[in-house]
């Protein structure tokens, strides 16, 4: 694919000698996604049950979150590399930053769409509230709690790519090395590996997470098509009882 | 629907996972055999271009091969950001350039001369706790490089036929040109030519495609590139002496000199020895158009060379 | 952090960050560029498509699979894949790679809005004005666009603040844009262009959030669609 023509379009000779490189990224890629959602999860929880604890605060949480959520990656890591030097750290930070907002709105939305009527009952029944939150509205919630894990997720995947910008990368690393060495035989073989393993990464985890919501939650109906939302922090009081919010 | 759902999504990360486990890649501190000496690792600086990552494996097996435990670190940029790891000790050696190098630490001192260039840069470097081990007679400057066809069409064969008749040409260079002696203050100094109105950045490797592809006019390539030999390309002449000595050699810190009392220094010179602009050439010919790894490069030619 | 913040005002004091090729006002000036051209080819990419498609009510398979797809796909891979072939062709770097990949980043939310949007206008809506007379493209123009407009106001939104952020990444592929004193700084020591440049974007990010949700409420202040 160089303008030398002096290599396949995907060089498998390559590939089979390289197998260790592919898997180390593949790794990378996956401990980088693990760790950013499962921070990033954490945190949500974290702030939502603040939250919901404290109205007032909800659209100053989500509103700091949405400013994160703007600000492009490479100019985060822009911003933090000053402070923190390359590697990890920043890329772990920024990456946990880009769940916050849907994996906040999301869990918010979702609790707070447990219908009125259920959570009088569990209270009539003598539920303390955090025994309630947990025992009722979470499961409840559980739509919403999947449906962000989801977008989060696969979002994050995609993201891990530009890390590679930061010393780490991932997939990202293989398409930095095609973009450098560009009259290498293998150099279109990587960017084409780089992509199409993300591609692939992001579509299997997207499976994955339709699956864990039709296992998890079969009760609950999922429209298949909803219009693509701004993230903007969704007021508290505007979410509609007993709906189940899911994201395109 | 559902079910088909799962069962492929935990196929395939069964499969990723089946890769994912198994033995880490072992890291570059294993020493083969020899008996391993008692001293600080060393820990050899690589910078962002090919021909750095092939010096520092070179070092790294020459080293491992005599004893030494050594760690290849990619420091992420150019000889700026080396300097800062040198400073916090994140990197105690790494192949460099004496011409380049005096320039950087000292603006203006270096010329074609080598021992004269050296002679000033010692002095320079042990004001940082730093020490130049013997260079090698490879040498490796920028060059400066045009399609033929179209230095052919604007009568443009040197680098004063450039500030002539190119003043408004556009240069692709690494990014560090804009500071580098060598580069755009070089150009400006020594043939009064400016060029950096229309500068465009651009990785090292990048640079013949784009040369090529006409996105730019002027290339920078290191002299040593394994895609100089190719017709199309043509190197502007540095009529008047731009280009110093830029011979390769092992910059190392005092501390980690001293703590091998002269064993390191053995190691290090051997492979200078050996080393030449054409075996650098071949090197490198190897990373740019075969593609191959540059440990695999370096292996094989310090096997040819009996150092390992 | 202080070396790079004190960096950084010394760079904004300095001529070089002003004046020239290299000058801030000119490498934003390009990353607008970039972005506008994009968002354009975008529209008028997804628009029309998606507004027909609602309106005769198929696709829904298409437009939840643009989305998710589209989500899936890394940008970066995207250029990195263009650059190539725009060498090839004569494009170049810069430019036509990243706008390449820009278009298609921006497609997704435009697509499928315009798609929920127009097929979600009322059907009885659609068949009152149809009674009337109205014929398909009367009907689109008169009735179902107008009546999908908050949901289109919103994707295009989303997608411009996307397309405006991701512009950062043509200085990969050389483009000089706001982008380049970023990924220049990475390799650097002096951090203080990458600093300034960064906040740059970020506040060009948030702005056009900003300007879009303006203009939705100025063109749409009778309702805003939560997710349906």
């Amino acid at each position: 694919m160089t303008l030398l023509a002096s290599g396949p379009l995907i060089d498998w000779e390559w590939i089979g000698e390289h197998l260790d490189v592919i898997r180390a990224a593949t790794v990378e890629h996956l401990q980088l996604t693990a760790i950013a959602v499962g921070i990033g999860f954490a945190l949500s929880m974290a702030l939502a049950l603040l939250a919901l604890q404290w109205r007032w605060s909800y659209p100053l949480l989500a509103g700091f979150c949405s400013v994160l959520y703007s600000i492009p990656s490479l100019a985060l890591f822009g911003i933090l590399v000053p402070i923190t030097g390359l590697g990890t750290v920043p890329a772990v930070i920024a990456l946990v930053g880009y769940t916050l907002l849907i994996l906040l709105r999301n869990i918010v939305a979702g609790i707070e769409g447990v219908p009125a009527p259920v959570r009088e009952a569990a209270d009539g029944m003598g539920f303390e509230h955090w025994r309630r939150l947990a025992r009722v509205d979470l499961p409840l919630a559980l739509p919403a709690i999947i449906a962000g894990l989801r977008i989060a997720t696969v979002t994050t995947i995609g993201l891990v790519t530009i890390t590679a910008y930061v010393g780490l990368g991932g997939y990202g690393d293989l398409i930095r090395e095609g973009l450098r060495r560009q009259s290498a035989p293998q150099a279109s073989t990587l960017v084409i590996l780089g992509t199409g393993l993300s591609v692939v990464m992001a579509v299997v985890f997207d499976l994955l997470f339709v699956g864990v919501e039709h296992l998890a939650t079969p009760w609950a109906r999922r429209p298949r098509l909803a219009p693509i939302e701004p993230m903007e922090p969704v007021p508290v009081a505007a979410i509609p009882a007993g709906g189940s919010l899911s994201d395109g | 629907m559902k079910r088909q759902h799962i069962v492929a999504g935990l196929t395939v990360l069964i499969l990723f996972a089946a890769t994912a486990c198994g033995d880490d890649d072992d890291t570059d501190a294993s020493s083969s055999g020899n008996e391993q000496r008692e001293g600080p690792t060393v820990l050899i600086g690589a910078q962002e271009f090919g021909e750095s990552a092939i010096l520092a494996e070179v070092y790294s097996q020459a080293l491992e091969a005599q004893g030494f435990q050594t760690d290849i670190v990619e420091v992420g940029g150019f000889r700026d950001v080396l300097f800062d790891s040198f400073d916090n000790g994140d990197v105690n050696l790494a192949p460099e350039y004496v011409a380049s190098e005096l320039n950087f630490l000292q603006e203006g001192s270096a010329t074609s001369d080598v021992d004269e260039s050296l002679g000033l840069l010692q002095p320079a470097l042990e004001e940082r706790d730093l020490t130049a081990l013997e260079p090698s007679a490879a040498v490796d400057t920028n060059t400066f490089v045009m399609l033929t066809d179209q230095s052919d069409e604007l009568s443009i064969a040197s680098l004063s036929d450039l500030a002539e008749n190119g003043a408004d040409l556009t240069l692709g260079a690494p990014p560090d040109c804009e500071e580098n002696a060598f580069c755009l203050p070089g150009l400006q100094q020594v043939y009064g030519l400016d060029l950096s109105a229309n500068f465009t950045p651009l990785e090292l490797d990048l640079i013949p495609d784009s040369l090529e592809g006409g996105a730019i006019d002027v290339g920078v390539f290191l002299s040593t590139s394994g895609r100089l030999t190719e017709d199309q390309f043509t190197v502007l002449e540095d009529d008047q002496g731009l280009l110093a000595a830029d011979n390769v050699f092992p910059l190392a810190s005092q501390e980690l000199v001293d703590a091998y009392g002269g064993d390191l220094d053995t190691a290090l010179n051997a492979v200078s020895a050996e080393l030449d602009t054409e075996g650098l050439i071949a090197m490198n010919a190897r990373y740019d158009i075969d593609g191959d790894d540059p440990d695999q490069i370096a292996a094989d030619w310090l096997a040819d060379h009996d150092l390992t | 952090m202080g070396d790079a913040w004190s960096d950084m005002w010394t760079y904004l004091g300095s001529d070089a960050a002003w004046t020239g090729r290299n000058g801030l006002p000119l490498l934003l000036w390009a990353q607008l560029k970039l972005a506008f051209a994009a968002m354009a080819i975008a529209t008028v990419l997804a628009i029309p498509v998606a507004a027909f498609l609602g309106h005769v009510r198929r696709g829904t398979l298409l437009a939840v699979s643009i989305v998710n797809i589209g989500r899936a796909v890394p940008t970066y891979g995207v250029v990195a894949l263009v650059l190539p072939f725009s060498l090839r062709w004569g494009f170049g770097l810069g430019f036509w790679p990243t706008l390449v990949a820009l278009v298609l980043l921006a497609i997704p939310p435009i697509f499928t809005n315009t798609y929920t949007g127009v097929r979600g206008v009322p059907a009885d809506a659609v068949e009152a004005a149809s009674g009337m007379g109205m014929r398909a493209r009367e009907l689109l123009r008169k009735v179902e666009v107008p009546a999908a407009l908050p949901l289109i106001l919103t994707g295009l939104r989303v997608s411009a603040v996307q397309v405006m952020a991701t512009a950062t990444l043509g200085a990969v592929v050389g483009y000089r844009c706001l982008g380049t004193p970023i990924v220049i700084g990475m390799q650097r020591q002096n951090k203080g262009p990458l600093l300034a440049a960064s906040i740059l974007v970020a506040a060009l990010a948030l702005g056009t959030d900003g300007l879009f949700a303006l203009v939705q409420r100025l063109l749409v202040p009778w309702r805003r669609q939560p997710a349906s």
